[in-house]
């Protein structure tokens, strides 16, 4: 049996663990994760270090590295469930059939709104996709994107809108893609 | 305007995509009339941008050390326990997975495949990262076996199941990493189109993801080295910088500094020689040369090809002086013979013809001795240009001859023979140049990697 197949206690993943119990949990409080989702967080990327670890060189460095990113890939999945619901709500409540009542015209008017603090670019599309109900195949044709881009600029875009609600509001700087 | 403000708490579960989706579309709603009551609540919840991350981090570890322990303490604890008693586990399962790979090693490769295939106890995750440790050590000394280790590796990869790891990330990368090994040891024995096709895996499998982000660039980085070898530079190029900001983001620096000289190779095929020079010197303050010393020599010896290339023989011939201890040190009939050639080549540099003739007939002696014909032939070719400036052009024409024989009676690429029937066939009628000797060389070198190159190249 060689040395490397023997656990090696100088370096034991729990002596980097208490050393870096401070910067791990400064970490998952910055990126605000909830209490609920740390466990899964950290404990997926501290057993690919132990599973990793003797291929690793610089395991701190790799462990804030790789638990920085699932925490960016925590909110990247939670923003992408925004957007969809930002989307989901306007077509729904502005590209329906039914006749405009009430609550659709002050919707329509508060999108106006939100869309004049948006790129021009992101103000024509937006504007087409959900007050005047153009598909997606429609967007790229009227507006001159390639098919295979239209997707990911429509989503930049309503991403732009979401973060426009929720982070920048009316009192903030103009708002642009992520 | 809606009267009604969602609670606070509804507001960060909505954040969160927590709710239901009516209740989401609601808040959603409730967001776009520009409600600043809410709005100051949302403001605070987003996600903080990796550049304020990146500044207050140190500040905030000195706040956490003072704060009273708290909810994620709570957590930390609990997770450090179970990685306590993964730690031993997976060490017991390292240890395992060698023995097996020994035994697997013992047996026939029919039984191998069956084994890997059916046998519960040869579903086992460290078995199969040690049959890729296995495919990437036995890399250019014996190819074959590389291939064969390889396609072990993917085997056991898709029989596991994400229960038998840390995770279906680790899973996936893993089943990624093994499929471009595979590739890569395809690309070491000049399979180009199995290469490409074992990438392909590999790339699909990152794709669609999650993968981790070590895996990822070790995937990037293999296939960049296919790009290379395929000469398709920006590409490469590009995949070389993606797996080099992740392995820098990971502190991985021996990574890094590895995938800065692979792509310095990039550069050296493009004739950009001044940002080769710069890449190999990043790669090897990166480099610990005690940890890995082929790697650094490796690098070393790639910046003293390049400045030797480059026309600064006076600076590549003092960098081979410092060098030559790390040569002696590692030690092996091939390092030596290698450093044997570069001191040939720099005197050649520096108009010392002789100790040149002297240093390349050592080395094609050397090379052909150990089998290695197309490194013999390349040191010939470096012979008959001294010959060449001698104005030996009777050696030339029996060097010409020596070497064609040589390598037709060992080797079936018909394109580098052609390349040395035109050399040959120039000598004997004494107008062999230094200009041929360097085109042949060249292409030589090329065809090794792509056989399906032609000689004269069409342009």
């Amino acid at each position: 049996m060689s040395a490397l197949d023997q656990p090696r206690v100088e370096d034991s993943v729990v002596i980097l663990l208490r050393r870096l119990h401070p910067r791990l949990k400064a970490l998952l409080a910055q990126y605000r994760i909830p209490h609920p989702d740390t466990e899964d967080l950290l404990q997926q990327a501290l057993l690919a270090l132990v599973y990793q670890h003797p291929n690793i060189q610089h395991p701190e460095a790799w462990l804030m590295g790789t638990l920085r990113n699932k925490c960016r890939l925590y909110w990247r999945e939670r923003r992408r469930k925004l957007y969809e619901t930002v989307d989901g709500a306007l077509l729904e409540g502005l590209a329906g059939p039914q006749a405009p009542g009430q609550e659709e015209t002050e919707l329509r008017h508060d999108l106006a709104n939100a869309l004049e603090r948006l790129p021009e670019h992101c103000r024509s599309l937006l504007s087409l996709r959900f007050s005047q109900g153009y598909e997606v195949p429609e967007l790229a044709e009227r507006l001159g994107y390639r098919p295979s881009s239209i997707n990911k600029t429509t989503t930049r875009c309503i991403a732009a809108l979401a973060r426009y609600m929720v982070y920048l509001g009316p009192g903030g700087k103009k708002a642009e893609h992520d | 305007m809606t009267e009604i403000h969602p609670t606070p708490e509804a507001l960060e579960q909505f954040l969160l995509g927590q709710l239901a989706t009516p209740e989401m579309r609601e808040i959603a709603r409730h967001l776009l009339t520009g409600c600043q009551r809410c709005h100051e609540v949302t403001a605070t919840l987003w996600e903080p941008t990796d550049r304020e991350e990146e500044l207050s981090l140190a500040e905030d570890v000195e706040a956490v050390r003072e704060e009273p322990r708290d909810r994620y303490d709570e957590v930390l604890d609990r997770v450090f326990q179970k990685v306590l008693a993964a730690e031993t586990v997976v060490a017991e399962q390292r240890a395992a997975g060698r023995k097996l790979f020994a035994e697997l090693m013992q047996i026939s490769a029919e039984r191998r495949h069956l084994l890997l295939s059916n046998s519960q106890r040869f579903k086992s995750w460290m078995l199969c990262e040690c049959l890729i440790e296995e495919s990437l050590a036995a890399g250019f000394e014996e190819p074959r076996r590389a291939v064969e280790i390889a396609k072990l590796a993917t085997l056991a990869a898709d029989r596991l199941q994400p229960e038998d790891g840390p995770s279906v990330e680790a899973l996936t990368g893993l089943r990624a990493r093994a499929w471009a090994h595979l590739g890569n040891a395809y690309r070491i024995l000049f399979d180009l189109a199995s290469s490409e096709q074992a990438h392909a895996v590999a790339e699909a499998l990152v794709e669609e993801g999650p993968v981790a982000l070590l895996d990822r660039a070790r995937v990037l980085v293999l296939l960049a080295s296919l790009r290379l070898d395929q000469r398709r530079f920006p590409e490469a190029l590009q995949l070389f910088d993606r797996g080099a900001y992740i392995y820098k983001k990971l502190g991985q620096w021996h990574l890094l500094g590895r995938t800065l000289i692979q792509k310095s190779l990039v550069c050296n095929e493009t004739g950009d020689s001044d940002s080769e020079m710069t890449l190999l010197r990043r790669a090897l303050d990166l480099i610990d040369p005690q940890a890995e010393p082929r790697v650094f020599l490796s690098a070393r010896h790639q910046l003293i090809k390049a400045l030797h290339e480059g026309g600064r023989s006076r600076e590549a011939f003092a960098l081979l002086f410092h060098t030559r201890p790390l040569y002696l040190k590692i030690g092996d009939r091939s390092s030596l013979l290698r450093l044997r050639w570069m001191e040939g080549q720099v005197a050649f540099g520096l108009q010392r013809s002789e100790q040149a003739e002297v240093a390349f007939r050592e080395v094609r002696e050397g090379f052909g001795e150990l089998g290695l014909e197309y490194e013999a032939a390349l040191a010939s070719l470096d012979l008959a240009g001294v010959y060449i400036v001698q104005g030996r052009t009777a050696d030339v024409r029996l060097v010409a001859e020596e070497t064609l024989a040589i390598f037709q009676k060992h080797n079936r690429q018909q394109e580098a023979i052609t390349a040395l029937l035109v050399f040959r066939d120039a000598a004997r009628l004494d107008q062999a140049g230094l200009a041929l000797v360097r085109e042949v060389s060249d292409f030589l070198k090329r065809a090794r990697n792509n056989p399906e190159l032609h000689f004269p190249p069409s342009s």
